[in-house]
């Protein structure tokens, strides 16, 4: 029978299949699954609401500033060039000379629309909290804007990257209540950047058009598209087909286009440190001892080499970036014999014996069930009986994050990730007492003094050259005390066609922003 | 085996009908075929930790998706497990799993059914309107709900795939009754005031039995795959348990599917096999049971 | 009923782990409280349940389903509706293409009994029935769309292409084919077992000795009432086809009601599902009226509660 609609489909494909697909399109085209992978928010079209898919929105909104390719420093985009005040409390931008999509112009006037807009709770901003210094915002001409700040804030610029410029002439007439249930955002919005939005097909594609008079020059193609896959596994199918140009891939199927010559794979780091949390609240691993022993007993190095085919940093604490790790760390290599001896020690026949603990998941790629079991494998090896269990991001949350008191035995042990990078203040939600839900997302309940002071040392250091130095502690205090088995930074993988030519992306947490320069990529 | 009392069989041997039974499905070549395989399976299956070299748990970094060699007969997974031992522990779950709950949802399914179809209209009306709310609830709400409340392993999966199960059973059996309901032998058990344990099991049971071997040869391959399905939500036989599954799901991964194929065609090799050994044997039983079939 | 399937869904959604808020954050980069606090006033979860169900019931009864959670600003019911062309469209040619080919093929099996063609027929249904169907829509994606690229990878229409009938079909036919392999392997089993069992009933064997040739035999007497579990078999598979292959429409990214409903709970968006949900209820419940007229128009005798 399979045999017989094999033949049908063949038979009906000739006749009415392939015409179609084999039209030229004659605008020049590139499209992709730029909302593919952990960095992307798909169906998502406000950017104040985003927790993600800065990279595709960054296409055609702007911000005012915006993390270079790498990653590695701020540079202007709607502002030309910024200014810092001595007391770090006034941000002085001149902007560029811009037209929105609509043709009106781009003023200071949309920048303090915007910045007041996303302050306001009302609007459903997801940056309002994060806004929350910004005293005052002021226009003085129509290209200067100059934010005051009710005390210094070292990740203001940071936090400005995710700001992008909405217009206030579209805006301004919506009460800020109806913007985050409004439908302009996915109809008809009207941004600044290379690209202007054309159209979205529901849960299909959405569709942009260059946009000619962009001060960074005309776009080298006409159309870009960004097509919507429940899976990367689709994606990465449509990627082989042809039929899109770029996608972010999995760990394995990286490898498999490595030796592929017409694709070309982007490799870059997750800034995302994956650990194993360990419940404070209950009574397994309380003792020191019983952490040391479990980081001793997972060999890290075998599964970064044969699991991640190299391609990921183990990590001693919360980081791994260079300037934010001391000398001297403790390595915690691989010795299933001391980690025993640890347990012995610590007494674990009393505390748990061979009893199975849930080790709990919201990784449900084909890779992670991968890791899970080399874990297991390993931990079974000195006398801790894990049992891995993978559900989704929502079930995932509701048993962690639940307010008072959550059954605490659902999540003894728990495999997940917790983005480092570029700002390393990103994991103070997750280890700093102050932190313990509903205030922040210490979802492991982990009270420890010291580590709670470094990081607040960290989180008010107003002198940039002392900055590093107050990270590094919070990382040697981790090192030490092991709120977590921190198990390592992997990379992460976007595979382009051969035929783009200038294309730029990075694997940045939440999609960015950063200057992919959306203008310059072209296709043969 | 109702239609005994109306056409008795012509006794040409004197052996007793369960004896013919037994013959005439020995006689079936393709049941026997079924009986070749079945049987090595659940010994080999039930047997293999004797054995076999290796667990099915038991990792080996340093060879993984290695192909079908001397030492792993059918190769290596991702994280260096032997996929030979990992078939036969999963083969031990994924059968246990789909036995049990094709015999519960049998029972269910056949017990709604019939009592719709002889319980008389209010009864028909208010059964198939529940069956109506069972199909119409999407499985995967269903599903997360009962992930947080049954949890993984065993039991509460044979649990989830038998209530996922039933209605479509329950519908056909109806359907048949409906139209047996309308017979003059059921009609005439009726006039002479048979209750209803009677109607279901002397002439429902007796009419369905093929309907229920197809839907219990069918369901048994359903249910592995059902199980396949949870043990990705979450539930099920959590990974890196071993079940039929479970090893099948790995073709999730585009690697796996293209470059690895031992890795899931094995086990889907062995799905199909079972499932269809399990419906040659069925086919012989209803064949052997049926008294007509000396007849002809 | 409906009202009862509703009230069934509300209590099971709220009863499942997470809210669309959890479906919301992403664990690798937390969100403040505050954050959290905007969401759930933004997404009005603050009030009681039995509260929520009495008001999304009232709006309910008049046509109102209220708001997706998830996509901001898009109503349910139109959001829902829009699903059913693609769903019926995809189920529709699969279905067609697996009735045509599960009844032929039963058939032909049931009298050609245990000859080799039978024998085929039955290990290929059996290859048909043990593949999951993630792993049937993936194969058929590897090969059809990727190696000989002869169909497109997914979605209903090329991107960017303005809309035309042969681009939708050229969409349409690899899903539907392999959504077909399924259901005709399973038609054909229970067409095979109910043509077997009914050809050794007294009425074909009486319509034989009079003499009626073989082929009309079958046709005409045999085949009619070897329908019955059939037509209930197809009844139920249309109902639940209603609902959308989950994972074909998951795989080739096809716009129907099994995507939206994956979506939507995966997002724990409660207004879709809710709508989602009861649209199907309708559907099944006509589906299955449906399948009694079909009794009685293949068996009169069978009256019709």
């Amino acid at each position: 029978m399979r045999m017989k609609t094999i033949a049908i489909a063949a038979a009906l494909l000739l006749g009415t299949g392939l015409p179609t697909i084999v039209q030229a399109q004659s605008p020049k085209t590139i499209a992709g699954g730029f909302d593919v992978g952990p960095g992307g928010f798909p169906k998502n079209f406000n950017p104040l609401v985003a927790t993600g898919g800065f990279t595709w929105l960054s296409t055609y909104f702007e911000p005012l500033v915006i993390w270079n390719a790498g990653l590695t420093e701020l540079e202007g985009d709607l502002a030309k060039n910024y200014t810092v005040s001595g007391d770090q409390l006034t941000y002085t931008f001149n902007l560029v000379k811009e037209t929105w999509h609509d043709g009106k112009p781009f003023t200071s006037k949309d920048v303090k629309f915007t910045i007041e807009l996303a302050k306001n709770k009302a609007s459903g901003s997801l940056l309002a909290a994060r806004l929350g210094d910004v005293a005052s915002v002021e226009a003085p001409d129509d290209s200067t804007v100059i934010i005051k700040l009710s005390k210094p804030n070292g990740s203001f610029l940071s936090i400005l990257s995710q700001v992008l410029i909405l217009p206030e002439h579209a805006l301004a007439g919506m009460p800020p209540e109806s913007l985050a249930t409004s439908t302009w955002w996915s109809t008809s919005p009207v941004g600044t950047g290379p690209f202007k939005f054309k159209k979205y097909v529901t849960d299909q594609y959405v569709e942009l058009a260059a946009d000619d008079d962009y001060r960074g020059g005309k776009p080298k193609v006409d159309v870009l598209i960004n097509r919507y896959f429940e899976s990367p596994a689709a994606a990465v199918a449509a990627l082989r087909a042809g039929e899109i140009q770029f996608t972010y891939v999995e760990t394995d199927d990286a490898a498999s286009f490595k030796t592929d010559t017409s694709f070309k794979v982007i490799e870059g780091g997750s800034y995302v440190v994956n650990y194993i949390g360990l419940n404070q609240k209950v009574d397994l691993f309380k003792d020191l001892k019983v952490r040391q022993a479990i980081i001793y007993a997972i060999d890290r190095n075998a599964i970064i080499e044969s699991l991640y085919g190299g391609a990921a940093k183990p990590a001693n604490c919360g980081y791994v970036a260079p300037q934010l790790v001391p000398e001297g760390l403790e390595t915690y290599a691989y010795d299933p014999a001391k980690a025993k001896a640890l347990l012995t020690e610590a007494g674990w026949d009393k505390i748990n014996g061979d009893k199975p603990i849930t080790l709990l998941t919201y990784y449900g790629s084909p890779q992670a069930a991968n890791v899970m079991a080399a874990v297991q494998s390993m931990l079974a090896q000195v006398g801790i009986n894990v049992v891995p269990r993978v559900v989704d991001t929502p079930t995932y949350n509701g048993i962690v994050y639940k307010e008072g008191t959550p059954d605490w035995s659902a999540f003894p042990m728990v495999y997940a990730g917790l983005q480092n990078g570029p700002n390393p203040a990103g994991i103070n939600p997750g280890l700093n007492k102050s932190q313990i839900p509903p205030a922040g997302f210490n979802t492991m309940r982990i009270e420890f003094d010291d580590l709670s002071a470094a990081f607040d040392k960290a989180l008010g250091e107003t002198d940039a050259s002392k900055l590093d130095a107050a990270w590094q502690d919070v990382c040697k205090v981790m090192n030490k005390d092991l709120p977590w088995a921190t198990l390592w930074v992997a990379n992460r993988y976007g595979v382009a066609s051969n035929k783009l030519k200038d294309f730029v992306w990075t694997p940045a947490p939440a999609g960015g922003p950063y200057a992919a320069h959306p203008e310059m990529w072209d296709i043969q | 085996m109702t239609v005994v009392a109306i056409y008795p069989p012509v006794a040409r041997k004197t052996k007793g009908p369960l004896r013919r039974a037994l013959d005439r499905f020995i006689e079936n070549r393709a049941a026997r075929a079924g009986l070749l395989i079945v049987i090595p399976v659940l010994i080999a299956v039930m047997t293999y930790h004797w054995w076999w070299p290796y667990a099915p748990n038991a990792i080996d970094l340093k060879a993984m998706n290695k192909g079908p060699s001397a030492t792993h007969w059918l190769g290596s997974d991702g994280v260096g497990r032997d996929v030979f031992a990992r078939l036969l522990q999963g083969g031990r779950i994924s059968l246990l799993v789909a036995v049990c709950s094709v015999a519960i949802s049998i029972v269910i399914g056949f017990l709604v059914g019939a009592i719709a179809s002889f319980g008389g209209r209010v009864v028909d009306a208010t059964a198939m309107r529940f069956v109506d709310l069972a199909m119409t609830l999407p499985p995967v709400i269903f599903l997360l709900v009962l992930a947080s409340i049954a949890g993984t392993g065993i039991a509460p999966t044979i649990l989830v795939i038998s209530l996922l199960s039933w209605p479509v059973l329950s519908r056909m059996v109806r359907a048949r009754l409906l139209e047996l309901r309308e017979r003059d032998f059921v009609v005439a058990a009726r006039g002479m005031g048979a209750g209803l344990p009677h109607l279901l099991f002397r002439h429902g049971l007796p009419n369905c039995i093929d309907i229920l071997v197809v839907y219990a040869t069918l369901q048994i391959a359903n249910a592995i795959l059902l199980e396949a399905g949870l043990s990705s939500l979450g539930l099920g036989i959590a990974p890196p348990e071993a079940s039929w599954g479970n090893m099948l799901n790995l073709a999730r991964s585009t690697v796996v599917l293209e470059q690895y194929p031992w890795q899931w065609m094995f086990p889907g090799a062995a799905l199909v096999l079972t499932v269809l050994a399990i419906n040659f044997i069925g086919d012989g039983l209803r064949d052997a049971f049926d008294p007509r079939s000396d007849l002809s | 009923m409906l009202v009862a399937l509703s009230l069934l869904i509300f209590v099971l959604l709220r009863l499942a782990p997470g809210d669309p808020i959890d479906a919301y954050i992403n664990p690798s980069v937390p969100m403040s409280a505050s954050d959290l606090e905007t969401l759930r006033d933004r997404l009005g979860l603050d009030q009681p349940l039995p509260l929520q169900y009495f008001g999304w019931l009232r709006a309910a009864l008049s046509g109102d389903f209220g708001y997706s959670i998830q996509r901001s600003g898009v109503r349910v019911l139109p959001l829902v509706m829009e699903r059913i062309g693609p769903t019926a469209l995809l189920m529709g040619m699969g279905l067609a293409i697996a009735i045509i080919v599960g009844i032929a093929a039963g058939i032909y099996s049931a009298v050609r009994r245990n000859a080799w063609p039978d024998i085929a027929m039955s290990v290929l249904s059996f290859i048909g029935i043990s593949s999951p169907a993630f792993l049937s829509a993936l194969l058929g994606l590897y090969f059809f769309s990727v190696l000989l690229r002869w169909a497109p990878s997914g979605g209903m229409q090329t991107a960017g292409a303005p809309f035309s009938i042969a681009d939708v079909l050229a969409h349409l036919i690899l899903p539907a084919c392999l959504l077909s392999i399924g259901h005709a392997a399973l038609i054909m089993r229970y067409m095979r077992a109910s043509l077997l069992e009914v050809l050794n009933q007294d009425y074909v064997r009486t319509a034989r000795a009079k003499g009626v040739r073989e082929f009309w035999v079958i046709i005409k007497h045999a085949t009619r009432n070897a329908l019955l579990p059939v037509i209930t078999l197809i009844g139920s598979t249309v109902g639940i086809a209603v609902g959308g292959a989950i994972f074909l429409e998951s795989v080739f990214n096809w716009p129907g009601m099994g995507l939206l409903l994956v979506n939507a709970v995966g997002t724990r968006d409660y207004p879709v599902i809710m709508g989602a949900t009861l649209v199907i209820g309708v559907c099944v419940i006509l589906v299955n009226i449906l399948t009694d007229v079909a009794y009685a128009f293949v068996d009169p005798r069978i009256q019709v509660a």
